[in-house]
C-alpha cells in the first residue's frame, strides 16, 4: 500500500498546489486511487480553488478526489498551517476507495445527498467498510444575531409556536441571519443509520472569518455540498473513536425551557437563559461581550454536554449573544426532545485538548495491530484553544497510532461519526478513524 | 532559493494573511534583517514598527531570561507577536487589533521554524 502525505504553505495557491503535486502525487508510483485535499480558506476566491483542483486532477490522472477548506490543516509529517494545503494520496490493491459522490444542496435536502453515500455502501461487498464525507459548515456573519433581535424579542417569547416555524425557516433556508450545521448533519447520520451503515466519519468545512468555505469533488468546487466516499477492504479494519476534553467538569444545570426547532434555549435552571448562562460562566455581561465580540458563533472555552439516551454525554456549543434573551445551542432537535435535559458544564484547556486527542487516537489504535493510516476531524474551536501548541496535539496523535503511520487532521466546523451503529453529532470534539491490519479477526476474544 | 529570497518569501507569506499589517525579522539589537509590509500602511503602523525596533532588545532579553518562545503585546491599534527564531533573531508580526491571535500564532510559529532553517 502506498500512502503519501504533506502539508505545505505559501501565500499563493499556485505555489502551494505545485508543492502538493510534486511531494504527494509525485511520491505515489503511478496514478493514485484517491486523493484527500484540504486547503485553508485564505485564498478566498472560488476560481482559485477551481484552478487548483483542476491542476491536481490533471497531474494526478484521477478524478477520485474529495476535500474542502478548513481554518487549519495538518499531516503527520509537517507542522500545521493556517495558510496552505494538506494532502493525502492512496494507492492500494487491498483498500477499495469508491468513486466519490457529491450533492450540491445538502442544507436543504440532506436525505437526497445521503442516498448517494448509501448507494456506495450497498454496492460494496467487502467485509470491512466505512464512510467518509465532508459538508458545509456554520455561517454566522458578525451582524447575524442583531438581525435576529426582532425575532427574539417579539416571536420567541410571546408567540412561541410561530417562532418555531420561523426558526425552522432560518435553519433551512440559509437566510441572511446565518445558518448552522445541526439541522442537516443529524438527519444525515440518522438516515445512514436507518440504512444499516455501521461506521462513518464526517466533518464540516468552515471559515472562521465567516467569508467563504468550499467543498471539492474531482474538479468541482461547491459551497453547500456534501462530498464523500466509502473505504472498504477484506483485510484492512477501520476503527473509529471520538472524545472531547472532559477534564474540568464544574457544575450541572437544567435546560428548563427551549424551542426545539431552532435549538434555542429560553430558560436555564428556570431563569432567563442569557442571565443564567453568564452566571454559569461566572462572567459579567460586559466582560463576555468584550471577550467574544468578534466571535459571535461560539463560546469557545465553555462547553456544555447533554446526556442523550443513546449517545452518552454529547458536547454542544452555546451562543449567548448580547442582543438575544435566550441562548442558541447546537443540540439536535431530536436530542432536545428527549426527556432528560440535565446538562454538565466543562471548561476547556490546552492540556485537556491535547490529552483528549491522544485518548481518541489511542483508543481507536489499540483495536488495530498494525495501523496503516489515520484521519481525524478536530473542532476548529479546539484549534483556537490550543493556538500555536496545536503541534503538540499532533505529536500525541503520532505517539498513539505510531510514529511512522501517516495521518491527516482537518480542523472543522462540526464533527460527526457513526461508530458501531451509534450516531455521534457533537461540538468541540475530535473524531478519528484508524485503519490497519489485525493479526487475527478474532482479536479480543478470549476462549 | 537563496538565503534572503527564502526569508523574504516567508515574510511575504505571513504579510499576505488578511489581518497582518507587517512581518519583520529583527536582530536582537534592533537591526532589521528583512521585512514585508502591506502596500498601504498608516503612520500609526510606522509608529508601532518604531516601537518594536526600540524595544526588541528588551523583549528579547526578557524572553531569554524567562525561557519564552513567544510574547504578545496588545497595543491600542495593533497586536504584536514576537517569536524566537534563534538566539539572535526574532520574528515580529504586527496585526490589526481584531486579529485572531490563536490562528496567527500558529502561522507565526510555522514561519519562525521555516526561517530558522534558512539561517
Amino acid at each position: 500500500m502506498q500512502i503519501a502525505t504533506r502539508t505545505t504553505s505559501h501565500r499563493s495557491i499556485n505555489i502551494t498546489t505545485k508543492h502538493i503535486i510534486k511531494d504527494v502525487i509525485g511520491d505515489i508510483n503511478g496514478t493514485p486511487d484517491f486523493l484527500l485535499i484540504a486547503y485553508t480558506p485564505n485564498y478566498r476566491e472560488k476560481r482559485q480553488y477551481e484552478q487548483a483542483m483542476s491542476k491536481i486532477c490533471e497531474e494526478s490522472g484521477t478524478q477520485n478526489v474529495i476535500g474542502g477548506t478548513f481554518p487549519a490543516v495538518a499531516t503527520s509529517n509537517d507542522i500545521p498551517t493556517t495558510q496552505g494545503c494538506s494532502a493525502m494520496a492512496f494507492k492500494s490493491s487491498e483498500l477499495n476507495i469508491h468513486s466519490s459522490v457529491s450533492y450540491s444542496n445538502i442544507r436543504i435536502n440532506p436525505d437526497k445527498g445521503v442516498d448517494k453515500l448509501i448507494q456506495l455502501f450497498k454496492d460494496d461487498q467487502n467485509r470491512f467498510k466505512t464512510g467518509f464525507f465532508l459538508t458545509p459548515g456554520p455561517f454566522f456573519p458578525p451582524d447575524a444575531f442583531k438581525d435576529m433581535k426582532i425575532l427574539d424579542s417579539i416571536f420567541a417569547h410571546k408567540f412561541r409556536g410561530m417562532f418555531n416555524m420561523i426558526g425552522k425557516l432560518i435553519n433551512r433556508n440559509m437566510g441572511k441571519n446565518g445558518y448552522g450545521v445541526t439541522s442537516f448533519a443529524y438527519k444525515m447520520l440518522m438516515k445512514l443509520l436507518e440504512n444499516n451503515v455501521e461506521n462513518a466519519l464526517g466533518g464540516a468545512t468552515i471559515d472562521l472569518n465567516m467569508l467563504s468555505c468550499y467543498q471539492f469533488q474531482g474538479e468541482n468546487v461547491f459551497q453547500d455540498a456534501m462530498v464523500g466516499t466509502v473505504f472498504s477492504s477484506d483485510t484492512l479494519n477501520f476503527e473509529h473513536n471520538w472524545t472531547f476534553d472532559k477534564s474540568q467538569k464544574t457544575k450541572s444545570f437544567e435546560l428548563s425551557k427551549g424551542l426545539k426547532s431552532s435549538s434555542y434555549v429560553h430558560e436555564i435552571n428556570e431563569r432567563p437563559a442569557h442571565e443564567e448562562f453568564l452566571e454559569l460562566l461566572g462572567m459579567s455581561k460586559e466582560l463576555y461581550e468584550e471577550a467574544f465580540k468578534n466571535m459571535a458563533y461560539a463560546s469557545l472555552l465553555y462547553l456544555s454536554t447533554l446526556k442523550s439516551k443513546n449517545q452518552g454525554n454529547l458536547p454542544f456549543v452555546s451562543v449567548c449573544h448580547p442582543t438575544l434573551n435566550g441562548v442558541i445551542s447546537t443540540i439536535p432537535e431530536e436530542i432536545l426532545d428527549e426527556s432528560e435535559k440535565i446538562a454538565e458544564f466543562f471548561t476547556q484547556s490546552g492540556l485537556g485538548v491535547q490529552k483528549s486527542a491522544y485518548e481518541c487516537a489511542n483508543t481507536a489504535a489499540q483495536k488495530i495491530d498494525h495501523p496503516v493510516f489515520g484521519l481525524f476531524i478536530n473542532c476548529s474551536n479546539r484549534l483556537l484553544i490550543a493556538g500555536d501548541k496545536i503541534e503538540e496535539e499532533n505529536k500525541m496523535v503520532k505517539e498513539a497510532i505510531g510514529t511512522d503511520v501517516p495521518f491527516m487532521t482537518l480542523y472543522s466546523g462540526g464533527e460527526f461519526s457513526i461508530i458501531k451503529n451509534k450516531p455521534i453529532y457533537s461540538s468541540v470534539s475530535v473524531h478519528g478513524l484508524v485503519a490497519g491490519y489485525n493479526n487475527s479477526s478474532q482479536k479480543n476474544v478470549v476462549l | 532559493m537563496n538565503f534572503s529570497q527564502g526569508i523574504g518569501s516567508e515574510l511575504m507569506d505571513l504579510n499576505h494573511l488578511d489581518e497582518v499589517e507587517a512581518a519583520i525579522l529583527f536582530r536582537i539589537d534592533g537591526d532589521v534583517v528583512d521585512s514585508s509590509f502591506k502596500e498601504e500602511y498608516s503612520h500609526n503602523l510606522l509608529r508601532t514598527i518604531q516601537w518594536c525596533k526600540a524595544n526588541v532588545d528588551k523583549v528579547s532579553l526578557e524572553m531569554k531570561s524567562n525561557n519564552l518562545n513567544k510574547v504578545t503585546y496588545e497595543l491600542s491599534e495593533f497586536c504584536v507577536i514576537f517569536y524566537v527564531v534563534n538566539s539572535i533573531m526574532i520574528l515580529t508580526t504586527i496585526a490589526s487589533k481584531n486579529a485572531n491571535l490563536s490562528l496567527l500564532s500558529i502561522e507565526s510559529k510555522r514561519k519562525a521554524l521555516l526561517i530558522s532553517n534558512y539561517l
